[in-house]
């Protein structure tokens, strides 16, 4: 058997359209070894993900240079069937992977297919089970399981093909919170009993410390930095211009220790199980050594939430049941009011009621019992088309939307829609193709684009017509660090310059400690808990009952707040300036 | 929007039964309405078989809302075939209502006539013997079952898992179709507010689109994940899931054959009777 498992040396890919995704990959990696791969959208973490699985040059075509050896053979001369019995991969979207009537069946495919004995299959089936947490799924549709339950169905059905070589290209990115930790788990189980080399691509830094034992930046398709996380994640400069977000417990204990003119390197002992309690205990430590001091003064907070603001959109004891045997409550007695010009994030967890809530606000769904009221109207009456104008959606998915041939028309068609044409309408396209820093694709088609241009495309066709309240579902999914920022700047911006309302759902904890002034938790179809983020963030019993956890600025600040840590921290400024050196 | 016809579990003898025998049903059925049976006097040979097909729905515990989905849906037809043949019938003499003097020999096109009624009547009632036969062959078998079956059969792989896939597919269209139409209601552009007309003229461009490039999409998805796993190794894959073959599903499928055989009695019987 080769040294390495995985063994890249200088290789470079062009696809087709000459574009080139990589260029002088080199990497190596022995069998049980972890590598994660960290890059902006565009980077070419996937198109290494097809080079290694094969994918690439089978399905897309292109031009490599350099060797590639994965278990020892070279995918690039073989049919996919045969690098499937050595390398499993494992994609973002857990939807396209399952295709099987039910559980049993879609972990039998593939060593079905590889004609392995009937009882080793069975055998097999039954130990991915066991390590996934799926005992007792076996006979449901994977269709109707949960994100993070489809997910690790998706990894099962690799797992039981047992190959040497085991690609993850983003798992975790289309997942909730609960999906998130439960595919990580399983990852980390899978690491601590199969002797797999892993190759896992993500944007979540925050979930890999304890997994990576090599991490490899991608920018442009070139490797921009590798070598071991203490390593990697002590070059700030380097990981910023890629792109890459630093793990937040780094991003504080980095802060802190510029304030105290300490470098920011870090050992693998260190980043060894890193949580909010290790980073507090360290500036703690910091702060009875007399090197730091908390500030007397709190840190300047934003704005806080408006109460006599006139409402914008009301929920009046909304009930929502969607109709089965029996019918599922997806709502139960929701009130809410929201001020005009607020910024209010909404968060839960998947089936939480929180998508089924905002398609009662804009009239896809009708309540079953109660009232929606939009600036004071009752919508009941009025249609989806005419409510686009008083509330606009921006959906997830911008595929479901676009159609026509070049941003413009996507854009003109909204407004053609409600009447607007003619000069006052091209003036419109080109006003929100500059909000959304897209004027140069303005005769781009749209399924050219970039997945986060395309988001951002299907934000300015929502903001052409002007709603009083604009509702964006999941800024963050599938988009990097940098990208994930873009759209929820577009929906202050949204606020701050034409004094809308704007409502934000996601799960990512930092993106509404950031934009947010106000929070609501949703739970079981109901509203838990509601009120400015902060106070909000500072229920930490609560939110772990619906498995959701504040930012980890919040977390550290209040194991800090027996040293007078102010308690409504809840970003990373909030923190730091609530620090500061101790002068002499 | 809902799949009208989706696999439900339920722990009944006919969601039990082989896929084999309940695909043995549907062929019969098939089978039965292409025989010739173009008199009214033939309605007890339906009405045995369609007797059949209710029995096995009602067994099956499927809710009456799916049938009167089913009526719903094929009500226009029903409507068309009796109003076409109540119209353009040559072998009738009972005019029911003249609506105007249009015709070639002795047939008036302007007569509504009571045979024409009846002949349509009877296309209709063969139509819903043969549509009620397939919902519920697609109700009770879920599709792991089905895969088996027709590897029993010896179907070859890929047939096997076009036939699987396909039933897939038509969920995700249904997905899609509804994802799509919120989409586009939510930019002003709702085509349930539209009369047939303009939503003949003008409305699908903006849903078939982008439905037809997301499946594009997805097709491209599903041939990774299929190839990615092993299918296209040459030879037969393992059979993993066996079904078994009980005398139970023995009995029935000689129950669906003699009630078969009764019918083609019937129908014999009928057609000497007629001369």
């Amino acid at each position: 058997m080769a040294e390495f498992e995985l063994d890249l040396d200088n290789v470079t890919f062009t696809y087709e359209d000459e574009t080139t995704a990589l260029a002088n990959i080199s990497l190596r990696a022995r069998a049980g070894e972890c590598v994660v791969v960290l890059g902006a959208n565009g980077a070419g973490k996937s198109t290494l993900c097809f080079l290694l699985s094969g994918i690439v040059p089978q399905i897309f075509g292109g031009r490599r240079e350099g060797k590639v050896r994965v278990a020892g053979q070279d995918p690039w001369d073989l049919p996919l069937y045969a690098t499937s019995k050595f390398c499993g991969v494992m994609l973002q979207d857990p939807e396209v992977q399952l295709f099987n009537p039910n559980v049993f069946a879609e972990m039998a495919f593939g060593p079905a297919n590889l004609q392995m004995p009937r009882e080793e299959i069975i055998g097999r089936i039954g130990e991915s089970l066991e390590l996934l947490h799926l005992v007792g799924l076996e006979q449901r549709n994977p269709r109707d399981l949960s994100g993070g339950q489809k997910q690790r169905v998706a990894l099962g059905s690799v797992l039981t093909m047992r190959p040497r070589v085991l690609v993850l290209d983003e798992p975790t990115s289309q997942l909730d919170p609960i999906g998130r930790w439960e595919v990580a788990e399983a990852i980390r189980r899978l690491k601590l009993t199969h002797q797999m080399t892993i190759v896992l691509t993500t944007h979540e830094t925050d979930d890999i410390l304890e997994l990576a034992d090599q991490v490899v930046v991608l920018d442009s398709g070139k490797m921009a930095l590798a070598g071991s996380p203490a390593h990697v994640f002590s070059q700030r400069s380097a990981l910023e211009e890629s792109g890459v977000r630093i793990p937040m417990a780094l991003e504080i204990m980095d802060g802190v220790q510029r304030m105290v003119d300490q470098p920011s390197e870090w050992t693998a002992e260190y980043l060894k199980d890193l949580d909010a309690l290790k980073v507090s205990s360290g500036i703690k430590a910091m702060i009875h050594e007399g090197a730091l001091q908390v500030h007397a003064e709190p840190p300047a907070q934003k704005a806080a939430v408006v109460q006599t603001r006139d409402a914008a959109l009301e929920a009046v004891s909304v009930t929502y049941r969607y109709p089965g045997n029996p019918p599922v409550v997806a709502l139960q007695d929701v009130n809410l009011s929201v001020g005009r010009g607020e910024i209010v994030g909404i968060i839960g967890q998947n089936g939480s009621g929180k998508s089924t809530l905002v398609k009662c606000f804009v009239g896809l769904l009708r309540p079953t019992k109660g009232q929606v009221r939009v600036n004071g109207q009752d919508i009941a009456k009025v249609s989806v088309g005419q409510m686009s104008q008083k509330v606009g959606l921006v959906l997830q998915n911008p595929d479901y939307q676009l159609f026509t041939s070049s941003s413009r028309e996507e854009i003109l068609f909204g407004l053609s829609n409600l009447g607007i044409t003619g000069e006052s309408a091209e003036a419109k396209v080109h006003e929100v193709l500059k909000w959304v820093d897209l004027e140069k694709e303005i005769e781009t088609f749209p399924f050219r684009m970039s997945f986060g241009d395309r988001r951002k495309l299907a934000v300015a066709a929502t903001v052409a017509l002007d709603p009083q309240v604009l509702i964006l579902d999941e800024p963050t999914t599938a988009q990097d660090h940098r990208g994930r920022y873009q759209i929820a700047e577009i929906g202050r911006r949204f606020r701050d310059e034409k004094g809308r309302t704007v409502l934000m759902i996601t799960h990512d904890m930092d993106l509404i400690a950031r934009y947010a002034e106000r929070l609501i938790v949703m739970w079981n179809g109901q509203v838990l808990l509601d009120g400015p983020t902060a106070e909000v963030f500072r229920q930490v019993d609560v939110l772990e009952r619906t498995f959701l956890h504040p930012p980890m600025p919040t977390q550290v600040a209040l194991q800090l707040q027996p040293v007078g840590l102010p308690g409504d921290v809840i970003r990373l400024e909030d923190l730091l300036g609530a620090l500061g050196r101790k002068s002499a | 929007m809902q799949v009208p016809f989706k696999y439900t579990y339920r722990d009944t003898l006919v969601h039990r039964l082989h896929p084999l025998v309940k695909l043995l049903h549907v062929l019969l059925t098939l089978l039965l309405i292409i025989t010739p049976l173009y008199s009214i006097r033939f309605l007890p040979v339906l009405a045995v078989w369609l007797a059949l097909s209710v029995g096995l729905w009602s067994l099956a515990r499927i809710e009456v809302s799916r049938f009167a989905t089913l009526i719903k849906l094929l009500l226009g037809t029903f409507v068309f075939l009796i109003t076409i043949q109540g119209f353009t019938y040559r072998f009738g003499d009972t005019v029911i209502v003249t609506l105007f003097q249009w015709g070639y020999g002795d047939t008036n096109l302007g007569a509504l006539k009571l045979e024409g009624v009846v002949f349509g009547l009877l296309l209709s009632l063969r139509m819903l013997t043969a549509a009620a036969s397939l919902p519920l062959f697609v109700m009770t078998t879920s599709s792991a079952d089905l895969m088996t079956g027709l590897r029993k059969l010896h179907m070859p792989k890929v047939a096997t898992l076009m036939v699987v896939s396909a039933l897939s597919f038509t969920t995700l269209i249904f997905e899609m179709w509804a994802f799509i139409l919120d989409a586009q209601k939510l930019r002003g552009f709702d085509i349930n507010q539209m009369n047939i007309i303009t939503r003949l003229r003008k409305a699908y461009v903006p849903i078939v689109t982008p439905l037809v490039l997301l499946l594009f999409r997805r097709a491209n998805d599903f041939q990774i994940a299929l190839e990615t796993r092993g299918f296209g190794t040459p030879g037969n894959p393992t059979e993993v899931e066996r079904l078994e073959f009980t005398v139970r599903d023995g009995v029935v499928a000689a129950f669906f054959v003699a009630v078969w055989v009764l019918c083609q009695y019937l129908r014999v019987q009928i057609a000497a009777g007629l001369g």
